[in-house]
């Protein structure tokens, strides 16, 4: 048989047909509106090309004049270049992305700055991907550091088991020390302290989902609700669950107390502190692991709250972005910032008509940070909005500056300085406001924010808490286990 | 009588170029004229295309032969003007399984390498390929710069002692009896590099023997000596897409037919073409539905296109030739081949020759043929060097790999200013001053646009044929006036504005064409910079004569006539907005 006679087409013939196929059928479903769709180079890699992206550039330099980074740092060439700019002069064999890539803090401003919807934290995420796999050495101190701090969750369960040693040891000046000599993790800030019970073990002795479902069936029954079941899967990723499991228990009291049954899936890390770190394979595991438990829950009729903003963005922006698994786009569809969620679905302002929260000891004024990750959700203005009819707490909001911590990045020995300078202007605006006390939905700006004024910084969810369920109630009241 | 040069070859196109660079190798005097600037005719406006002889293998297997041959020249000799991209002939099912068997019969028995892939397999190598493209056969098609190796050819003419006039009109061939002996030309600004606003001169060149290499203008040239050259010239359409959807060269597999080919070009793809008689190559309809059509069509190949952006179209005339009495009506009929007219044995008429026809990808062995001629003609013996000696450039291009020095370049933009540059690229980029990004959409710095502008003097087509600045997907809107910048202070502000308006004009008028999304709102952001930001469209520092500091601000007692009025604006105050005063 000459080679002109060969089969048309082997398809079917092929194991690796299947990608080709699901990937072909992608092409197909894109409407015309819809934006491209960007192709897997290799069917067995993670390359993507994003070279059409650079089309809805036409480089009015919006997104430069609100990148935080290129504002302190004139070595930085911005996210125009990093993005469209170096996308477009990319070839399909060219593998040398600009090191200055690692620059980025992965804020994301410059997706809500730009009018024309170009892709550029995904051109970013992507191309610090490809940096660090294939500019960045396997065996530097700095590979290990960052894919250290980006699996952060991994060490996390060690120092949970034995959380006071831990704090104790990290908190020693000389570990501190010899972290950044050894490791270039910054000596100038202190490690958040792990709790000493997870949320999720304190979950699991509760009762786990039984016991929320009883309670959320009590919670409808006395609000006089017909019945009709309310669920939402809970995604708390790593520092409410290790760090900061009061914010945890109060999305779980706050959302009874609307009458929904709470369920915890199985879950791994956001994958926040691995696209920022270019560790896209370790993300893509995370990311297997949550879209499958989630997408169950979805199709057992919930819906998906977070309470960090910067898992929320993941699982909504990032997810869909970057790994074409299945049930990725419905995941993204059904998770919500778990304050937003129940403003659309709940009557949240009416409840708090006339709530209080006097007299509760530190819900006073609060100076508030919007993170950048619940900036570009759309959700700047929320916290403010929702909080102002509290009686005895006031909202004190202090702009739109950036924190400049952006998760792991601030913790690199490399970026504190740039990270100080960048929230130096936040810093300023808190300290300025009436106020002596920081208010933020994301756990790395309130690190930054208590490392630069010294202030006790709460969540969001801990003053719902407090005003709708209170001291003292059915739930246990604020913190009553703790 | 002594002449002034021993052989003036008109047109700087490649054909020219060639021609130039061979006969100044083999150590004749030579002289080039070109009307416009270096390939402003038909070779700058090409898709770009190093054929391997493919598109040929089924209708004309001397072309395939001859191109696959020179495919491998000027891989060699041209490397930095090369991208060795590879091609696929695709089928889709309509296409017929008779033809894509004759044409990998065709490629086998020429001698060019050809593999079949399935319709997987070629979307392994390309995946924007249509998900219905059943097979494709691959071939070692490329890309080519078309600027970078006419302006090449002619540095290197340059090198070997020939003279090269741009902007040097041919107004009369000069004629005694049966014997032409070189032209009258109008410098635009003189002889030498261009300089805007320097006066226009008149000169007579004289010459042992006259080459018209001015391709689709060659009849006009004839014609000055009543020669008359049957040039049937046609035009061809080409879109210029803003970033590579492929990066292979993507065919139709079909017998012919417009719309059927995709060329990665630099960062951008290049649509191509179409194939229609006109009357004169200075003025034919652009007609916005040949683009349209042209796009519908290849998204068949490529699916991706139909929503892509597009950053400008044009359109090339072919010098398309066949011997009087061959009587071809439909164009893409004619041959591809070139000849040479030698008046002589022709016409009676000694002292010059025409070529026409031809393709840019056999350039070289054309100009190889000619140059022989020439030789014959004058009674030279010397060998011709060009297949074997690399252009500049193209020297040692492997030396430049191996260094791995980005001369404090971040990648991309070291990586393609290296790859336009070639083995020139230390001795332009290495610099001890600032060496800013000047274009930042081809990644263009101040070293390499310096670097052209001391080869072409205030005019900055030519700055951006040699750089690609603003040739990216702000067509110049955010760069025009930083190149205009990087005239000054060799060059004088009025010198400097001109030369901006005409590069701003020659941007806008290819984005004409390309006028809906993305680029609409580009074309509109570049408007509202230039017009308001800079002032263009009104600036009483643009007019000519002294300013008073009332023709800026006529101060507040001044009426809505206290205006300048409209006999006092000149031209500029259109050419923001692109209207075409010229």
């Amino acid at each position: 048989m000459s080679d002109a006679d060969r089969p048309i087409d082997e398809r079917g013939i092929d194991a690796g047909d299947e990608t080709e196929l699901e990937r072909a059928g992608d092409v197909e479903t894109a409407g015309p509106d819809d934006d491209f769709d960007p192709v897997q180079v290799f069917p067995e890699s993670e390359d993507m090309d994003l070279r059409p992206g650079a089309d809805d550039c036409y480089k009015c330099s919006t997104c430069d004049t609100s990148c935080p980074v290129a504002e302190v740092d004139d070595e930085f060439p911005g996210p125009k270049f990093q993005g469209p700019e170096q996308w477009r002069l990319k070839r399909q064999e060219d593998h040398d992305i600009d090191e200055t890539v690692m620059k980025c803090s992965n804020c994301m401003r410059c997706d809500g700055a730009c009018p024309s919807d170009v892709p550029l934290s995904q051109m970013h995420n992507t191309a610090r991907g490809e940096y660090v796999q294939k500019g960045m050495s396997k065996l530097s101190v700095e590979y290990w550091r960052n894919r250290t701090l980006a699996n952060y969750r991994r060490l996390a369960p060690l120092a949970a088991m034995f959380p006071r040693t831990s704090n104790f040891v990290m908190g020693l000046g000389p570990v501190r020390w010899l972290g950044e000599k050894l490791f270039g993790i910054t000596s100038e800030r202190e490690f958040p302290e792990f709790a000493t019970e997870t949320f999720r073990a304190w979950w699991a002795k509760r009762g786990g989902a039984e016991t929320s479902r009883q309670r959320a069936k009590e919670a409808r029954a006395e609000r006089g609700e017909d019945g009709a079941e309310k669920r939402i899967a809970y995604f708390h990723g790593c520092y409410a669950n290790y760090n900061t499991p009061e914010v945890a228990k109060a999305l779980v009291r706050v959302y009874e107390h609307f009458g929904y049954e709470v369920m915890v899936p199985e879950q791994r890390c956001s994958g926040t502190p691995m696209f920022a770190n270019g560790m896209l394979e370790d993300a893509r595991r995370a990311a297997e692991t949550n879209v499958d438990e989630l997408a169950t829950a979805i199709e057992e009729g919930a819906d998906v709250v977070a309470s960090c903003s910067s898992c929320s963005m993941s699982l909504r922006q990032e997810y869909p972005e970057l790994f074409d698994l299945e049930g990725v786009d419905d995941v993204a569809a059904n998770t919500w910032d778990a304050v937003e969620y129940l403003q659309v679905h709940e009557d949240l302002t009416g409840e708090l008509e006339g709530a209080s929260v006097e007299g509760v000891a530190g819900m006073e004024d609060f100076a508030y940070h919007a993170p950048c990750h619940a900036r570009n959700q759309g959700l700047a203005g929320q916290t403010r909005e929702v909080l102002a009819p509290i009686d005895g707490v006031e909202v004190h909001d202090v702009g739109d500056s950036c924190s400049g911590i952006s998760g792991t990045y601030g913790w690199k020995e490399e970026h504190y300085d740039t990270s100080m300078k960048i929230g130096e202007e936040m810093f300023e605006h808190m300290e300025a406001a009436d106020a002596e006390a920081g208010l933020t939905e994301c756990p790395t700006c309130s690190m930054q924010m208590g490392h630069g004024t010294g202030y006790e910084i709460t969540h969001t969810l801990e003053v719902l808490e407090a005003a709708l369920v209170g001291a003292g109630s059915d739930g246990g009241g604020a913190r009553p286990d703790r | 009588m002594a002449r002034d040069t021993e052989v003036l070859v008109l047109g700087g196109g490649s054909t020219g170029c060639g021609i130039a660079r061979d006969l100044a190798m083999r150590g004749l005097e030579v002289t080039l004229v070109e009307r416009g600037n270096l390939t402003e005719g038909t070779t700058g406006r090409m898709h770009g295309l190093l054929h391997s002889g493919g598109r040929y293998a089924v209708s004309d297997r001397a072309s395939a032969r001859e191109c696959i041959e020179e495919n491998r020249v000027l891989r060699e000799i041209a490397g930095h003007c090369v991208e060795e991209t590879g091609g696929l002939f695709v089928k889709r099912p309509e296409d017929s399984d008779d033809y894509f068997r004759k044409k990998l019969e065709g490629c086998r028995d020429c001698d060019i390498p050809a593999r079949v892939l399935s319709g997987r397999e070629a979307r392994e190598v390309e995946p924007y390929l249509a998900k219905d493209v059943e097979r494709a056969i691959e071939v070692p098609d490329g890309a080519v710069d078309p600027f970078r190796l006419c302006v090449a050819n002619a540095v290197d003419a340059e090198r070997h002692g020939a003279r090269i006039e741009t902007h040097a009109e041919v107004i009369d061939l000069l004629r005694e009896g049966d014997d032409v002996y070189g032209v009258e030309v109008r410098h635009d600004s003189g002889p030498g590099k261009r300089t805007h606003r320097a006066p226009g001169t008149t000169e007579e060149i004289t010459a042992d023997y006259v080459v018209n290499a001015t391709g689709a203008w060659a009849g006009q040239i004839g014609a000055m000596a009543d020669l008359e050259i049957e040039v049937r010239p046609s035009k061809g359409v080409m879109t210029i897409m803003n970033v590579r959807q492929v990066d292979t060269v993507v065919n139709r597999c079909r017998p012919k037919g417009d719309a059927d080919i995709v060329v990665p070009h630099e960062t951008t793809a290049i649509l191509g073409t179409t194939d229609e008689e006109v009357e004169d190559p200075d003025d034919y309809p652009e007609e916005q539905w040949e683009v349209d059509q042209m796009i519908d069509t290849l998204a068949e190949l490529v699916p991706i296109l139909e929503e892509a952006r597009t950053i400008r179209s044009f359109w090339g005339v072919r010098p398309l030739y066949e011997p009087p009495g061959t009587g071809t009506q439909d164009p893409t009929d004619i041959t591809r081949d070139f000849f040479l007219l030698d008046h002589d044995e022709r016409d009676g008429v000694a002292g010059i020759a025409s070529i026409v026809g031809g393709k840019f990808t056999t350039y070289r062995a054309m100009a190889e043929e000619i140059a022989d001629h020439v030789c014959a003609e004058l009674g030279v013996d010397a060998r011709c060097r060009t297949a074997d000696e690399a252009l500049p450039g193209s020297e040692n291009l492997a030396d430049l790999e191996n260094a791995m020095d980005d001369f404090g370049l971040r990648s991309p933009i070291a990586r393609r200013s290296k790859q336009r540059l070639g083995s020139r690229s230390r001795e332009v980029l290495e610099t001890d001053e600032p060496n800013p990004v000047i274009c930042a959409c081809e990644g263009v710095t101040r070293a390499e646009m310096q670097d052209a502008i001391e080869q072409s003097g205030s005019d900055l087509n030519a700055v951006r044929i040699r750089t690609r600045a603003s040739m990216g997907n702000c067509q110049g809107g955010f760069c025009t006036q930083e190149m205009a910048h990087e005239l000054h202070p060799e060059y004088d502000e009025p010198t400097v504005r001109d030369a901006l308006d005409e590069l701003y004009q020659e941007r806008w008028k290819g984005q004409r064409h390309a006028l809906w999304g993305e680029q609409l709102s580009q074309a509109m952001l570049s408007y509202a910079l230039h017009a308001t930001t800079l002032n263009r469209d009104s600036d009483p520092a643009g007019r000519d004569g002294d300013l008073e500091y009332g023709a800026f601000d006529a101060g507040p007692d001044a009426g809505p006539d206290a205006d300048a009025d409209a006999t006092d604006r000149t031209p500029l105050d259109r050419r923001a907005d692109g209207g075409e005063d010229r």
